[in-house]
């Protein structure tokens, strides 16, 4: 299955990004295809969580360009609306709401923001959390699952609103070793189904077998892209060696 | 063993110390004449207050209600005012925007680092400075300040309001019945179904038309007095009957249920002393309730007529009251069920006194001091706790809410205020208490609250100790009640944890 | 595939400066939205007319701020003697001396970066010019203080320097070089300096002076040599003590814990000795001495000895049964004299209620002996702190029992803001050991101790404070046995005592519900007793978690003992509010309210404001509420 003739959903261009004085990230180039499974890997503090969150704005970048899916990330709220629902996000935290039960939580946003009939909209919310495997789940609240359904349910969740793009921001790392492998088994049958999907992760093996691609950041740049057998293979950059010599 | 020694002890030795004092006081007292006991209740207070419900109470306990009443007034009306200023500025303290930000942070820096008393006093002090009223000023004004206090216009209810608000009631029923409706609508077919505006319009037309059709209430008042002769005519032992019955039935439903949480699949769960002191105190409370309904009466609220004057027939005589009071208000007259009054100011008395006269409302010189200074100051506090409960919830609430496509106001409304509203609302209750608490500096500008009307009648009769007692009586029920209401909305809104 | 590669030396990647000026930071920081924007004008409108407004008003010719300058003194002591004023300068002088010695020991302060130092500049500069431009006509009757020219002068040479600094690299202008306390000196006689050079230089034009000495005194730049001169030596005290310390603590080692130990009880011990020697001044006679003094000898002496024996190791239950009747025999002597009369009362070298509270303490330390003697050094060391509280002890109560040589017309020494500091700082020592028995006792496992130190603290603080102070004047004194007699400020205190002893209860009660069980099960699994695991392990904990609440009460209680002016003290709102406005001769204040009003309110809020920021810092500092 090769992406590379597929339209570009993401582009960026030059893409900078300040916290006060401090250069996050320093212009990153970067292209994503549709149906394409993009990691991003990189040491801790290099700009990885700073890249996803500009995509779909949760940080507003200074300089340079974000395009998704032909819309470009300005000021206009317009714009961050429509995007906002075409791009689903997983965060490392889960960020479930604590205060609704499972369903009310993955329903929320199509009823306020889609729109949709609340039965619809729930029936939706039943047939993901089938999806993710935690049906039975529907009527506790968040406090009352482990790690890993709470995480499962915040894809759920983000699926709900039908994205046609995934963020995912190191979605396993705040998770027990067992409990990674059945958040990790979601994302791969969600890459299997097609989904454009961008994943910082430090799961290599999930890289080596599911990404399409790797980027590779360090000090707010792209260090080094390439498919994963080049990158994890035959990286080229002395910063990716030494990176790579320091995890394997 | 030697703990229980120990505790014993020490419990012994502080009875001794109060037994000592109150001897001596006794000693004192028989001295100078002063026996303690609740006969000034009774006896006209002999001194006037300067504004509440009643200017000349003839009795103590009279005096301490109007009293009561102001402290209720102003905390009452403190409270809402300190908590829209308190919530705007908590709001503002948050802002992104610098100006905005910065005054909030002023505000709350100015205020709440100086002494409440001080602040009284510089309204007080401010309002005393303005203008006096002269004959110039003769007229009718909407809004007037002058060292007399502070007046404006104001809509007060009128003839007919009772029948047109029972009407009013039913038309907020109506229109969430309505809202309801379109809501479910709105859900099942996607389509937008302005459930809120349906429920204004419902309300809106039904208040509209009960301003109407008002007067065709008029045959209510039958009923209400019905209902009032009704009452009237238990006998007073069968009242008493019915509270010492529901007293009882309450505390024994209370620990039953109690008991009920306490109770484990494995059995009844370990009972710590605090469980067993709390049945304990429920069932002397009963025991207290059944012992009033039985024996108090007479001596406390004596009537110079010689009626029944024990509680329970108090109480009964009360309540049908309510009712005949209703039936009066069913007149079947027409006209406006509101009216809007506007302050004027007239020349009373021959003298050429000016002063406001009694339409519109008035807050005089000490109110307007102890209601500003409290709200002012206790916004700042809340404003704190709004901006720190606020704070509180985790960033990544706001996050996900936003990479789920919710607009501000939604995710404000549907994710962060209800976290929110949780972690304030301990805080907050104890900051209407504080607030409560604290109009008590108003006898020191000469307002006549509780506190204020006390001491009087400390100075007047020299009874203390029950002054004492019925201020803390007083302060008792008001926190009591508050958190009551705290603590259910907090046991509503408690989060569900693994 | 690599299409992608980046320089080699990322490291040295040059760094880019984010975009910034002016009109981003109005976009981002005042006009983000439409909202924003209009309301920032809105603000903006605001802000500017009440600046205005308040300038005017401040500066007005028809304000009577004569009426503050002229009795400065009163609402500072009320009418302490003239002649023995230098006690109070003394009495201040120790105060800033010692805080300017933690301050330099703890090195607060620290430094800051020429940015910020321009920052802070730049807003001074304005607001200085702002005020010398808006200034109302007639305000040269406020002599310096009311010359524009020279707000104007300062303003712009504050903005200069502000302007300046910005010009400074990038790399430092950001480094942390500028010391805060070395900017205070400047400041403190930056600006004395410029008042005394711009009085000189510029003899104001078309302002008359008034050739009567006497009412010169008004003139709100000269100040009286008799205040400027104590102060001058107060502030260079501190300068001097802030300059050593820091060159002290830069040379020792280690975390110099130990000097901060002495500094801290220097500052604890300075208050009472303030209050109770030097500003009191106790005219101790000789007769009474000799009384108090065999007293306190033999306790101490006899005391020491049976302490150790109480504390030997070993010593057994019986000896610890034995305490705890002496104990309550001691309580009982001493709060119902008349129930059990000493046995030495006839020997002509007693004191009576010295011996009393002697006892009671002694019975104390002997009961408490076995849990914090322990042996060999450990118990020489307790036997010492009892020596040593014997002797604190007879000391105070000879200082309080004399009587002052400071005679004043009323009852009491000191009045003005010399009382709202006593009431306030004893109410806070003193309640603070209660409250943290009430906060123990309200833990406890003992049902008895937990039901009276619940009921204690709900019912004090059921009512509010004004309530327990008319209580404190009207009820008390009849409750009292006869002989004894408590002056207002007595009653006062030990009210305002009670009633914040609850209140900081309930903070403690926090802390100690904050700690873990693990740390419990910790110290027992060391064999620590509940007592010693109270006092050593949890106590500490819990109220280092609860010093921010801590701080708010002290706050508190010092803005609550405005509230003695309704009960008739003469603290420091009162003066400000009932005494001023009272005077009409040598000059008439009657009817001047707002102005000393105003000024109190000032006072008020730079010493709380001072103390929130502090703890503040001290919060950052210890982490709390961080974990
Ligand atoms: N809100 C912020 N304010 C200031 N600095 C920030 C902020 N968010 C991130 N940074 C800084 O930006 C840099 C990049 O942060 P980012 O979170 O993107 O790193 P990361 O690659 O995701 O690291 P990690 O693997 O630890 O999550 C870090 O040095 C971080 O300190
Ligand atoms: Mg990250």
């Amino acid at each position: 299955m090769s992406v590379a003739n597929n339209k570009d959903v993401i582009v960026c261009e030059g893409v900078k990004k300040w916290f006060g004085d401090f250069q996050a990230l320093k212009g990153i180039d970067a292209v994503v295809k549709e149906q394409e499974v993009v990691v991003v890997i990189g040491p801790s503090g290099s700009g990885k969580s700073t890249f996803i969150r500009c995509i779909n704005r949760l940080e507003a970048h200074q300089e340079g360009t974000i395009i998704v899916d032909g819309i470009e990330l300005t000021n206009d709220v317009r714009n961050i609306d429509k995007i906002r629902s075409e791009v689903g996000m997983v965060f490392q935290q889960f960020n479930l709401f604590p205060h609704l039960t499972i369903l009310d939580n993955i329903s929320l946003a199509p009823l306020w923001v889609r729109k949709q009939p609340r039965r619809e909209a729930e029936e939706e919310a039943m047939a993901l959390l089938e999806r993710v495997g935690i049906p039975e789940q529907a009527d506790k609240f968040p406090g009352q699952l482990s790690g890993g359904q709470q995480q499962r349910v915040a894809i759920a969740r983000a699926l709900a609103m039908k994205p046609k793009i995934m963020l995912f921001d190191e979605p396993t790392s705040a998770l027990d070793p067992e409990m990674i492998k059945e958040v990790l088994d979601v994302m791969k049958e969600l890459a299997r189904s097609g989904m454009t999907m961008i994943v910082v992760t430090h799961e290599m093996g999930f890289a080596r077998e599911v990404a399409d691609r790797v980027l590779f950041f360090d000090y707010g740049l792209v260090v080094e892209e390439g498919t994963p057998a080049h990158f994890f293979d035959n990286p080229q950059h002395d910063r990716t060696k030494l990176f790579l010599s320091q995890i394997l | 063993m030697l703990k229980w020694l120990a505790q014993v002890g020490v419990l012994a030795l502080v009875l001794l110390f109060f037994r000592i004092l109150g001897g001596e006081a006794a000693k004192n007292f028989a001295r100078s004449d002063i026996s303690f006991g609740f006969d000034w209740l009774g006896d006209p207070p002999g001194f006037s207050i300067r504004e509440g419900i009643d200017l000349q109470p003839n009795s103590g306990i009279r005096a301490l209600a109007v009293g009561g009443l102001n402290t209720l007034r102003v905390a009452f009306s403190g409270i809402i005012a300190a908590t829209i200023l308190g919530t705007i500025i908590g709001v503002a303290r948050l802002s992104k925007n610098f100006i905005v930000n910065k005054l909030a942070g002023f505000y709350i820096e100015t205020i709440r680092n100086v002494p409440l008393l001080l602040q009284m006093f510089f309204w007080q002090v401010l309002l005393m400075a303005q203008s006096s009223l002269t004959e110039g000023d003769v007229g009718s004004r909407i809004f007037s300040v002058s060292n007399k206090g502070v007046a404006s216009i104001w809509v007060f209810p009128s003839t007919g309001f009772w029948p047109w608000f029972l009407i009013f009631l039913g038309g907020v029923y109506l229109s969430r019945k309505v809202a309801r409706k379109r809501r479910t609508y709105q859900e099942d077919t996607g389509e937008n179904g302005h459930p809120g505006l349906f429920g204004i319009l419902t309300l809106l037309g039904i208040a509209l038309v009960g301003w109407l059709v008002h007067p065709l209430l008029g045959f209510l008042s039958i009923l209400w007095d019905g209902i009032g002769d009704l009452i009237g005519a238990i006998p007073a032992a069968t009242v008493s009957l019915l509270i010492a019955g529901a007293a009882i039935v309450a505390a024994v439903v209370w620990i039953k249920r109690f008991l009920d949480s306490k109770r484990t699949p494995a059995g009844l769960g370990k009972l710590t002393d605090d469980d067993i002191f709390r049945m304990i105190f429920a069932g002397v409370s009963a025991l207290f309730v059944v012992w009033i309904a039985f024996k108090v009466g007479g001596a406390v609220i004596a009537k110079p007529d010689g009626t029944d004057a024990s509680v329970a027939a108090v109480l009964r005589d009360s309540f049908a009251n309510i009712f005949y009071w209703f039936g009066d208000k069913f007149t079947g007259e027409a006209g406006s069920p509101l009216s809007v009054s506007k302050p004027a100011i007239e020349l009373r008395g021959t003298g050429g006194f000016v002063q406001y006269a009694d339409t519109g409302i008035l807050a005089t010189v000490p109110f307007f001091s102890v209601w500003i200074a409290v709200t002012l100051y206790t916004a700042s506090f809340i404003a704190e706790i709004i901006r720190g409960g606020i704070l509180a919830v985790a960033k990544g609430q706001t996050e996900a809410s936003q990479a789920l496509g919710l607009r501000r106001g939604q995710y404000l409304r549907l994710v962060i205020l209800p976290q929110a509203f949780r972690i304030i609302l301990p805080p907050l209750g104890n900051q209407y208490l504080n607030l409560a608490k604290n109009t008590s500096l108003g006898t020191a500008v000469a307002f006549g609250e509780i506190v204020a009307v006390g001491a009087t009648l400390i100075n007047q009769t020299g009874q203390s100790l029950p002054i004492v007692i019925v201020w803390m009586a007083f302060y008792l029920i008001l926190s009591l009640s508050l958190s009551g209401v705290v603590n259910y909305y907090n046991r509503r809104m408690a989060l569900v944890e693994r | 595939m690599t299409d992608h590669l980046a320089p080699l030396n990322l490291e040295e990647l040059a760094p880019e400066k984010p975009p910034s000026g002016p009109v981003l930071w109005i976009k981002e920081n005042l006009a983000s939205t439409w909202i924003s924007a209009i309301l920032s004008i809105l603000a903006i409108a605001l802000t500017a007319f009440s600046f205005r407004g308040a300038v005017q008003w401040l500066f007005a010719a028809d304000r009577r701020w004569d009426a503050v300058i002229a009795n400065m003194k009163l609402l500072a002591v009320q009418s302490y003697p003239e002649a023995q004023m230098m006690r109070v300068w003394v009495s201040v002088g120790i105060v800033f001396v010692l805080i300017a010695a933690i301050l330099a020991w703890n090195r607060i302060g620290g430094k800051i970066a020429p940015r910020k130092l321009s920052k802070v500049l730049l807003t001074i500069g304005i607001t200085l010019l702002l005020v010398g431009l808006l200034m109302p006509a007639g305000s040269e009757k406020w002599e310096t203080l009311g010359n524009s020219l020279l707000w104007k002068i300062g303003g712009v040479l504050l903005l200069g320097i502000g302007v300046a600094l910005t010009f400074l690299p990038d790399e430092r202008r950001k480094a942390e070089t500028i010391p805060i306390m070395g900017l205070v000196a400047v400041a403190l006689f930056g600006i004395i300096g410029f008042l005394k050079t711009a009085t000189m230089a510029f003899p104001i034009a078309g302002a008359t002076l008034p050739e009567d000495p006497a009412e010169r005194l008004f003139e709100p730049t000269r100040i009286a040599d008799s205040t400027a001169n104590p102060w001058t030596a107060i502030i260079l005290a501190a300068m001097v003590t802030f300059v050593v310390m820091s060159w002290l603590r830069s040379r020792s080692s280690g975390d110099g814990a130990s000097i901060k130990r002495v500094i801290i009880s220097l500052i604890v011990a300075s208050f009472p000795v303030i209050f109770l020697v030097i500003l009191r001044d106790p005219a101790i006679d000789e007769d009474m001495l000799v009384k108090f003094v065999v007293t306190g000898a033999v306790f101490a002496i006899l005391g020491a000895v049976a302490v150790r024996w109480f504390g030997a190791p070993g010593a057994g239950e019986s000896r610890r049964a034995l305490a705890s009747i002496v104990t309550v025999l001691a309580f009982i002597m001493l709060t119902f004299p008349g129930i059990l009369p000493i046995p030495g009362a006839v020997t002509p070298f007693t004191e009576p209620f010295l011996f009393r509270l002697l006892f009671l303490t002694f019975a104390l330390f002997s009961l408490a002996a076995p849990t914090f003697g322990g042996a060999g050094s450990a118990l020489t060391r307790y036997v010492i702190g009892w020596v040593g509280t014997a002797v604190v002890i007879t000391y105070t109560i000879i200082i309080v029992t004399t009587e002052s040589t400071v005679v004043v017309p009323g009852n009491f020494f000191i009045g003005g803001l010399g009382i709202t500091f006593l009431l306030s700082i004893t109410a806070i020592s003193l309640s603070f050991p209660l409250g943290v028995l009430l906060a123990l006792g309200r833990t406890s496992s003992m049902p008895l101790f937990r039901m009276m130190s619940t009921a204690y603290i709900e019912l004090v603080r059921g009512v509010p404070l004004i309530t327990w102070l008319i209580v404190a004047f009207v009820m008390l004194p009849v409750t009292l046995p006869p002989g004894i007699e408590l002056s207002g400020i007595m009653r006062a205190l030990i009210f305002m005592t009670l009633f914040s002893a609850a209140y900081l209860a309930e903070n403690v009660r926090g802390g100690l519900q904050s700690i873990g069980k693990g740390q419990a099960e910790a110290a027992q699994a060391l064999g620590l007793s509940t007592l010693q695991m109270t006092v050593f392990i949890t106590l500490p904990q819990a109220l280092r978690a609860v010093i921010p609440a801590l701080v708010g009460q002290v706050i508190a209680i010092f803005k609550d003992t405005s509230l003695v002016t309704i009960v008739g003290l003469f603290d420091f709102l009162h003066i400000a509010r009932a005494a001023i406005n009272q005077q009409s001769r040598p000059y008439n204040f009657i009817g001047v309210f707002l102005e000393p009003l105003l000024f109190a309110a000032a006072v008020y809020w730079i010493f709380t404001f001072t103390v929130s920021r502090m703890s503040l810092r001290l919060e950052k500092k210890l982490g709390v509420g961080e974990r």
